[in-house]
C-alpha cells in the first residue's frame, strides 16, 4: 500500500475494531508495529494478511482500429466482462505541488544539448588512472619534484626550532589522542594531521610575511570546461582544501624546457576511449567557468589543494584514482584561472604560465605534486603540453599503533609512532613556503 | 449498519485523497522509476491485504545493463506460493550478482559492423558460476564475460562478425561466427541463434569443438557429446572456460556443501525407479536449429 492512504486505512481499521471486526484489522491498526514486512513471522495471523503477490501479469495489448467506436464500461461504473477498459485523460495538478514533481524527459529540458559532454567530478573512478588524466589534460609528467622545490625544502628544515618533535606531537595527536574512544577513524585524523601540519607551517609567518597574504577555503565548487578534439569536457565538483594566494605562484620551468614539451608524445590508450567512466550527460550548461569565489574575492589565485582520501567515507578511491584526482583537479584550478586572465579562447602558448600545487595524504602516505598551465589549446594531441611533476607515496611514519603488534610473544611494532621520517615534512613545507621566501 | 457507514467513510477518503490508491503492482512499478498512466479509478478495489516484500523478484527485473553487482535474494527453492518446489536449496554464503554480457558481439553506439577489440581489466571469482569471469573494457563500456582459459589482465580480446573465405588464425578469448573458424577448434559460449546471446557451453572448464562446415549450418559438439547444427552467423567464443580444475575439487565436508547453499537430502529410504543407475544408450539423434525452408513452401 502507498504509505500516503496508510492513516486513512488505519483510522477506518481503527473504527471498525470497535465493531468487533477480525484480529487482520486490529494488527493493522495498532501503531506500534514496525512494517507490513514484519506480517509473516507473526504466526497469530492468518495467511490472508501475509498472502505473497502473485507474480506480475503483462499488459494485454490493446488493439486500436481507427473510426471504430468503442463501448467501455465507464458510464456503467463497474466492471462488465466483454466491455473495453475505459481510458481517461491524463490528470493534471492546476496547482505546484513541491512533492509531487513530475520531471519533464530528459529531452524537453530547457539545458539539453545533442551533444553530450563528459563530467568529471570528485566521485570519479577512471578506469586507466593517471594515464587517462595525462591525455585529458595534455600533460608530460615528470615522477619527482623540480629541483628548486627540493632545495627549499632543504633550506626550510632549520627553521622551527624543535621540529622534529613538534611534527612527532602532531601526528600523535591526529593519530591518538583526538578522540574518546580507542582510535580516532581516518575522515577524523586526517583531518586533524593535516591541520595540525598546517598550523605548523603557518608559525614561520614571523619570517616570511607573505604567508599572511593567504587564506585557507573548505568547501568550494569548482567548474571549469574544454575541448579535446570532438569531445567536450567539464570538471566539477568539491575537491578537497584550497589555500589562495594574492600573489601568483612563480613558473616551475622556463620557456625553452616548455617549448621542448611540444615533442612529447601522447600515450595511446587503446583499445579504451579515454572518456571512460567519465559521467555522460546531454543536460550541461557550455562554457562553465567558476573558480569557486566571486570575482572581487582579494585572493585571486589557487596555491596549494589538499586532498584527503578520507573524506568521503563512502566512496573510496584506490591509490591510483586517488593521484588522477589530483591532477585533474589541479588542472581544473589553473584552467579556471587561466580562462578568467585569458579568456575561453583556447590560447596556444600562456604569457605567464599557471601554477597550482597539490597535496594528497591518506594520513601516512603523502603524494606531492606542482601543475603547470603552459597551454589552453587542449583540441590536438601536438603542441606545447602542460607538465606535472609528481613524487608519491612518501612516507611520513611507519607504524602508529594504538595496541603493539605482537607475534609469538614478541614485540613486532611497538605501541605508539614508529618510523617517523623527517623529509616528508619538510618536503611539505617547502611546497608550503613555496612562493613566499 | 455501522459497520457498513464506516467503510463508506473510509472509501470516500481515499477516493477524494490526492493519491489515487493504486495496487501492489503499480507501488512496485513506482518504486522501480517507471511511469504509470495516471488514470482516476472510478471504482477500483479495496486492498484488505498486504504482501510481504522480501519475496519480490524485482532485484533481477532491471533493463539497465550495469557493471556493479547486484544484491540477490535468496529463494529457498521456495516459488511464489510459498511452497517448497526445488528442495535441498536454502542457507549459504550471501552472494552478489555480476550481470554477464552473453551476447558478445554488442556493437557500441555508432559503430555498428566493425569488428572491436577490448581489453581484459581484471578476471575474478564469480559466486553465482562454476567459471570465472573477466572485466573487459572497450571503447566508452565495460562489462562482464565468462573468461577463457588463459585470459590474463592486460590481454587484448577481438570480437568480429566478418566470415571470410579462409579460415581465421584464432587466438583464445576470441570471438567470431562459427563459419569463420576452422574444424577442429576448441569452442565455448555458443550461441543457437544469431543475436540471441550465448546458451551453451558456459560451465568451467568445457568446450565444444567445431566438427564440420557445410553450405550454411555447422555442426558443433557439446561437452555431453550431442550434436547440435547451427547457422554459421552464431557467435561463439575460442578456447576452454576458465577454472578447468573445477571437477577435480573435493568437497570435504558437509559444511561446505551448506556455504555454496545445498541442503541435505532427505534421509528416508526412497524406492529407487526406472532413472537411477549407469545407463549405456546410443547417442541421440543431432538437433538442428537451422530453420532452412522447405521444398513445400516455395
Amino acid at each position: 500500500m502507498r504509505p500516503a492512504t496508510v492513516p486513512c486505512v488505519k483510522a477506518a481499521a481503527r473504527l471498525c475494531f470497535q465493531t468487533g471486526f477480525s484480529k487482520e484489522w486490529r494488527w493493522l491498526a495498532s501503531p506500534g508495529r514496525a512494517s507490513f514486512r514484519q506480517a509473516q513471522r507473526h504466526f497469530n495471523v492468518s495467511r490472508c494478511v501475509t498472502a505473497k503477490r502473485p507474480p506480475p501479469r503483462s499488459p494485454k495489448e490493446t488493439v486500436e482500429i481507427p473510426g471504430l467506436g468503442v463501448i467501455t464500461y465507464g458510464e456503467r461504473m463497474h466492471y462488465v466482462p466483454g466491455l473495453a477498459k475505459p481510458v481517461y485523460p491524463l490528470w493534471e495538478r492546476a496547482y505546484k505541488d513541491p512533492r509531487f514533481y513530475q520531471a519533464l524527459p530528459a529531452h524537453e529540458m530547457r539545458l539539453y544539448k545533442e551533444k553530450p559532454c563528459y563530467v568529471f567530478h570528485q566521485r570519479t573512478s577512471p578506469l586507466e588512472g593517471l594515464r587517462q588524466a595525462l591525455w585529458l589534460t595534455k600533460t608530460k609528467m615528470i615522477s619527482s619534484l623540480p629541483p628548486q622545490l627540493l632545495s627549499l625544502a632543504e633550506s626550510a628544515a632549520n627553521q622551527i626550532p624543535d621540529l622534529d618533535e613538534r611534527v612527532q606531537k602532531a601526528i600523535k595527536h591526529a593519530r591518538f589522542w583526538d578522540t574518546t574512544e580507542e582510535r580516532p577513524g581516518k575522515a577524523k585524523y586526517c583531518n586533524a594531521l593535516l591541520l595540525n601540519l598546517l598550523h605548523l607551517c603557518a608559525t614561520l609567518q614571523t619570517t616570511h610575511s607573505a604567508i599572511g597574504r593567504r587564506m585557507l577555503a573548505e568547501r568550494y565548487s569548482l567548474s571549469a570546461s574544454w575541448k579535446r578534439g570532438d569531445d567536450l569536457f567539464q570538471i566539477r565538483g568539491q575537491n578537497g582544501f584550497l589555500q589562495n594566494c594574492m600573489d601568483p605562484l612563480p613558473e616551475i620551468s622556463g620557456k625553452q624546457e616548455v617549448k621542448d614539451t611540444a615533442d612529447h608524445v601522447l600515450e595511446n590508450l587503446y583499445p579504451v576511449c579515454p572518456t571512460i567512466s567519465l559521467q555522460k550527460v546531454h543536460l550541461y550548461k557550455e562554457e562553465v567557468n567558476c573558480s569557486g569565489f566571486t570575482g572581487d574575492c582579494p585572493y585571486p589565485h589557487a596555491h596549494t589543494l589538499y586532498f584527503l582520501e578520507g573524506a568521503d567515507p563512502h566512496w573510496t578511491l584506490r591509490p591510483e584514482q586517488f593521484r588522477t584526482k589530483m591532477v585533474m583537479f589541479a588542472f581544473g584550478n589553473a584552467l579556471a584561472r587561466a580562462h578568467t586572465l585569458y579568456g575561453n579562447q583556447p590560447q596556444c602558448v600562456l604569457d605567464r604560465p599557471i601554477t597550482v600545487q597539490a597535496v594528497g595524504t591518506n594520513g601516512r602516505l603523502f603524494q606531492f605534486m606542482v601543475f603547470q598551465l603552459n597551454t589552453t589549446d587542449l583540441s590536438g594531441d601536438d603542441g606545447i603540453k602542460n607538465q606535472v611533476w609528481l613524487e608519491s607515496d612518501v612516507e611520513l611514519y611507519d607504524f602508529a599503533k594504538v595496541r603493539p603488534f605482537i607475534k609469538k610473544k614478541q614485540v613486532k611494532v611497538p605501541a605508539g609512532l614508529a618510523g617517523y621520517k623527517p623529509e616528508t615534512f619538510s618536503r611539505f613545507m617547502g611546497l608550503y613556503l613555496h612562493g613566499a621566501a | 449498519m455501522m459497520a457498513l457507514s464506516v467503510l463508506a467513510t473510509a472509501l470516500r477518503s481515499l477516493t477524494l485523497a490526492q493519491t489515487p490508491l493504486l495496487s501492489s503492482q503499480a507501488v512496485a512499478q513506482i518504486k522501480m522509476g517507471t511511469v504509470l498512466p495516471r488514470t482516476v479509478p472510478q471504482c477500483r478495489g479495496f486492498l484488505t491485504s498486504a504482501f510481504l516484500e522480501q519475496n519480490s523478484t524485482l532485484w533481477k527485473q532491471t533493463e539497465k545493463y550495469t557493471v556493479r553487482p547486484i544484491g540477490m535474494k535468496k529463494t529457498g527453492g521456495r516459488d511464489h506460493t510459498g511452497r517448497i518446489r526445488t528442495h535441498g536449496i536454502g542457507g549459504g554464503h550471501k552472494q552478489r550478482h555480476r550481470m554477464i554480457d552473453f551476447q558478445r558481439l554488442r556493437y557500441e553506439e555508432g559503430k555498428e559492423g566493425k569488428p572491436f577489440e577490448e581489453k581484459v581489466v581484471k578476471v575474478r571469482y564469480d559466486p553465482c558460476r562454476s567459471a570465472d569471469i573477466a572485466l573487459i573494457a572497450g571503447g566508452y563500456r565495460k562489462r562482464w564475460i565468462i573468461a577463457t582459459e588463459k585470459m590474463q589482465m592486460g590481454d587484448i580480446v577481438k570480437t568480429s562478425a566478418v566470415i571470410g573465405r579462409m579460415a581465421v588464425a584464432a587466438n583464445e578469448g576470441d570471438s567470431y561466427p562459427l563459419g569463420a573458424l576452422s574444424v577442429g577448434t576448441l569452442v565455448n559460449n555458443l550461441e543457437i541463434q544469431p543475436g540471441k546471446g550465448a546458451a551453451y557451453i558456459r560451465a568451467a572448464g568445457t568446450s565444444g569443438v567445431l566438427l564440420r562446415k557445410t553450405n550454411r549450418a555447422v555442426i558443433v559438439q557439446l561437452p555431453s557429446k550431442q550434436q547440435v547444427e547451427v547457422l554459421e552467423t552464431c557467435m561463439v567464443t575460442v578456447g576452454r572456460v576458465s577454472n578447468i580444475d573445477h571437477n577435480k575439487r573435493s568437497i570435504g565436508k558437509a559444511g561446505r556443501n551448506r556455504w555454496l547453499g545445498k541442503r541435505p537430502s532427505s534421509g528416508l529410504w526412497q524406492r529407487k525407479g526406472g532413472r537411477f543407475g549407469r545407463k549405456i544408450k546410443p547417442l541421440p539423434p543431432m538437433k538442428s536449429y537451422v530453420n532452412l525452408p522447405s521444398i513445400a513452401s516455395i
